[in-house]
């Protein structure tokens, strides 16, 4: 079943919007900003073009997570050209890798400062994972099925699925797809643990020698129905898989174009060399948004904004290639198109989402 | 919502404060029996006691060696895999053949709330990655592939405490689409610290044992455990030759758009839930036997769902087992499914456990002694944080 791109909202380190997005991968050079956060560089996301969608007023108990959701939600309506929607027969799904990680620090600051009686219940509301969904199905005043997935790097493949049952089933006619997460400074701390000091400001993904993963924060959401709209050009999802490679090869020949969700952490990027096929060009545009568990969103939409623009971006130069991968350097017309893009995490778990033209 | 072909339940396995087995939980529910006491796995400085649900005894890791070190809401969650499996007549080797998917609802299984490493941390005492370690390892859907070495879908949903309902209903379409062979579905929660101060800080925890649609009744008691049930397409079930025991017959799911932490007061997301898992079952309010509720206890909680209950599936009998069980959060739904089908195959349902007085704001009461029951469909329904509700449409024949 295709499962049709109709509108794309995205926020990160680069900006938000799909405009900033485009105007990252046209140039090929990371967020001019690197934030230094005290644990090392990161891509952070300003929310602030939320007020244009939200009073101000309404926010003030919404934390950063469930802001980077919302604006990336308004921005996926605005784009597809659907402002309000249709409640009931709209489905609301997001993903994320870590949930609401500051929040869910926030609340513990609460007990550790001032005892357990004094825990804080707007922390512990909003630490839960479907906070962001509760916060959006309200705003939008949705009334349809709603669902959160957290399953660390697989959680937008795995999430995807359910939208496509949704679709299939007649449960919904569209579903506002989304995936956030969110840097804090837990996470800043543990990257540094893992994978060393190094305080570089760019991404060298599928580099087999060296740690290069710069932690990345933001939202990506779709609108994404059954129905091709008349004004959308970003194609559609034909396949979405997930599983664990185990021998025989999950891409088939036909798969010719790829984009690599490798992300600078070089006990995985290592791995997807036992994917490809024989012949396959790929990209990957990891250093643009940086590395977080929803990663394959980023990948998502970049894929259908080259079919929009009937072009593969060229791949940012710091992307390794090791001879294994025809990286792809310059910018390749496109028509029609099929891009796979391909995510691949410890033990061989792998995370497929193909989307072509039409 | 177009009508679904049904998906089969071969196998159950449960785990919670009422029994260690599904066996264990019914003879505990039968019986009236329930344990709420003080948590004795954590201390607290509140200067009341809250009662809990607590599992005493701890449940083993799984074989597979990356599985030594890992959550307890994990080895909550194997524990009820391995029993179900057994009751399905599955062993490790049968699954290595099939595509297996694994969709299991949590809330605390994927939050990272290491108090002590946090503490560390923020006390600049540059805490080691242990925690970190076991955190990564313990998504509840992946643990579960990893051990048994399973290679289809996995997805860990969190949609707060109607996960363990929704994991369900998804694993069911799992099925019905051909996407799976068999689904390894249901939920796994652990107490612990950050849920039990978050919901007294809420101030919608009773600190006596609960009292679900009491006319007195002042807030839940949080539980813990695991709820699984092994689904299985008509292929599959032909060439094993095994009977179901059960089937999900429907699914619906709706959120209310209201509120974070209260549901509508008009219940709109729990109707459109069940409006659409009875129109996706084909079943009416006619043919329910019985309601396994949500009925946390909580004012606002009980007196939504009384009232649509009422409304949607009048004088079907209902109850709550939180009485039993206390509210085991992402586990909740999918043990709830367990006692379910266990009350269909048993032709009696047990009584809403904590239940004196009728609430005359309310008008309805639940079952308040165990009770015989003819029908062999039912209802099981959670409500949730966020202002999501989930049903599911259980029964003892296909059609």
């Amino acid at each position: 079943m295709r499962i049709h791109i109709n509108g794309i909202g995205v926020v990160g380190g680069f900006g938000s919007g799909v405009k900033a997005l485009l105007t990252c991968l046209e140039m090929g050079l990371p967020p001019l900003k690197v934030h230094d956060t005290g644990y090392g560089p990161a891509f952070l996301a300003d929310t602030s073009p939320l007020e244009a969608f939200v009073r101000k007023k309404s926010l003030r108990r919404i934390d950063h997570f469930s802001q980077m959701a919302i604006l990336g939600a308004h921005l996926a309506l605005q784009d597809g050209g659907m402002p309000s929607m249709a409640a009931k027969r709209t489905g609301l799904i997001i993903c994320s890798g870590y949930g609401a990680s500051r929040t869910t620090f926030s609340f513990l600051d609460s007990v550790i400062n001032d005892g357990d009686a004094c825990a804080s219940p707007t922390s512990f509301s909003n630490s839960v994972h479907n906070a962001a969904a509760g916060h959006l199905s309200i705003l939008l005043k949705l009334g349809g099925p709603s669902l959160t997935v957290s399953q660390f790097e697989m959680s937008v493949p795995s999430a995807l699925l359910s939208a496509r049952q949704w679709l299939q089933e007649g449960r919904v006619d569209h579903v506002l797809f989304g995936a956030v997460d969110e840097y804090c400074d837990v996470v800043g701390y543990c990257w540094r643990s893992f994978f060393g000091e190094d305080d570089h400001c760019v991404m060298s993904p599928l580099s087999q020698d060296r740690e290069s993963a710069i932690p990345g924060e933001g939202s990506v959401f779709f609108l994404l129905s059954k129905e091709k709209a008349d004004t959308s050009k970003y194609g559609s999802v034909v396949d979405v898989r997930m599983g664990r490679l185990d021998g025989a090869s999950v891409l088939s020949s036909e798969q010719t174009t790829f984009i690599l969700g490798a992300d600078g952490h070089k006990g995985c990027d290592r791995l997807y060399a036992d994917f490809m096929p024989p012949g396959a060009e790929s990209a990957c545009y990891s250093p643009l948004y940086g590395s977080l568990p929803i990663g394959p969103a980023f990948d998502m939409a970049i894929a259908a904004l080259c079919i929009r623009e009937e072009k593969m971006f060229a791949s940012p130069e710091s992307v390794a290639d090791q001879g294994k991968y025809n990286i792809i350097r310059k910018a390749l017309p496109l028509t029609p198109g099929s891009i796979t893009c391909l995510k691949v995490a410890k033990d061989y778990e792998f995370g497929i989402i193909t989307v072509t033209t039409g | 919502m177009n009508r679904s072909a049904p998906a089969a339940i071969t196998g159950i396995g449960c785990l919670s404060a009422a029994g260690m087995s599904l066996k264990e939980n019914m003879v505990s529910l039968f019986a009236g029996k329930r344990c709420a006491a003080p948590p004795e796995r954590f201390t607290s400085s509140h200067p009341l006691h809250y009662p809990v649900f607590e599992i005493l005894k701890d449940p083993s890791p799984g074989n597979n060696p990356e599985n030594k070190d890992i959550l307890r809401t994990c080895r909550l969650g194997l524990s009820a895999v391995n029993e179900a499996l057994l009751d399905a007549g599955l062993g490790p080797e049968d699954l290595t053949r099939l595509r297996v998917g694994v969709c299991m609802g949590t809330t605390v299984g994927s939050t990272m709330t290491d108090e002590e490493f946090y503490r560390n941390f923020r006390g600049g005492m540059r805490p080691g990655m242990t925690m970190i370690e076991r955190f990564l390892k313990s998504n509840p859907a992946s643990v579960i592939a990893r051990e048994f070495n399973l290679k289809g879908p996995c997805q860990t949903v969190v949609n707060a405490c109607s996960s363990g309902t929704d994991a369900i209903g998804i694993g069911a379409s799992w099925i019905r689409s051909g996407m799976c062979d068999m689904v390894i579905a249901g939920g796994a929660d652990e107490l612990c610290r950050v849920t039990y101060n978050g919901f007294i800080s809420l101030m919608i925890t009773d600190d006596s044992p609960c009292r679900p649609f009491d006319r007195d009744r002042k807030g839940l008691n949080l539980g813990e455990g695991a709820g699984i049930l092994i689904l299985e397409s008509d292929r599959i079930l032909r060439d094993r030759e095994k009977p179901a025991r059960a089937f999900v017959l429907g699914y619906g799911s709706a959120c209310d758009g209201y509120h974070l932490t209260a549901p509508s007061p008009e219940g709109k997301g729990l109707k459109n839930a069940l409006t659409d898992a009875l129109l996706e079952s084909g079943k009416t309010a006619g043919d329910i036997a019985f309601i396994n509720a949500h009925g946390t206890a909580t004012r606002d909680n009980d007196r939504t769902e009384a009232m649509v209950l009422a409304e949607m599936l009048p004088d079907v009998p209902f109850f709550s087992t939180k009485g039993y069980t206390g509210h085991a959060l992402g586990a909740a739904g999918a043990i709830e499914a367990a006692f379910t089908v266990a009350c269909l195959e048993s032709g009696m349902i047990p009584s809403n456990a904590g239940f004196a007085s009728l609430d005359p704001e309310l008008g309805v009461s639940p079952v308040y002694e165990n009770t015989r029951i003819s029908r062999n469909v039912a209802v099981s329904d959670s409500l949730a944080f966020g202002g999501h509700n989930a049903a599911l449409v259980l029964g003892l024949e296909r059609v």
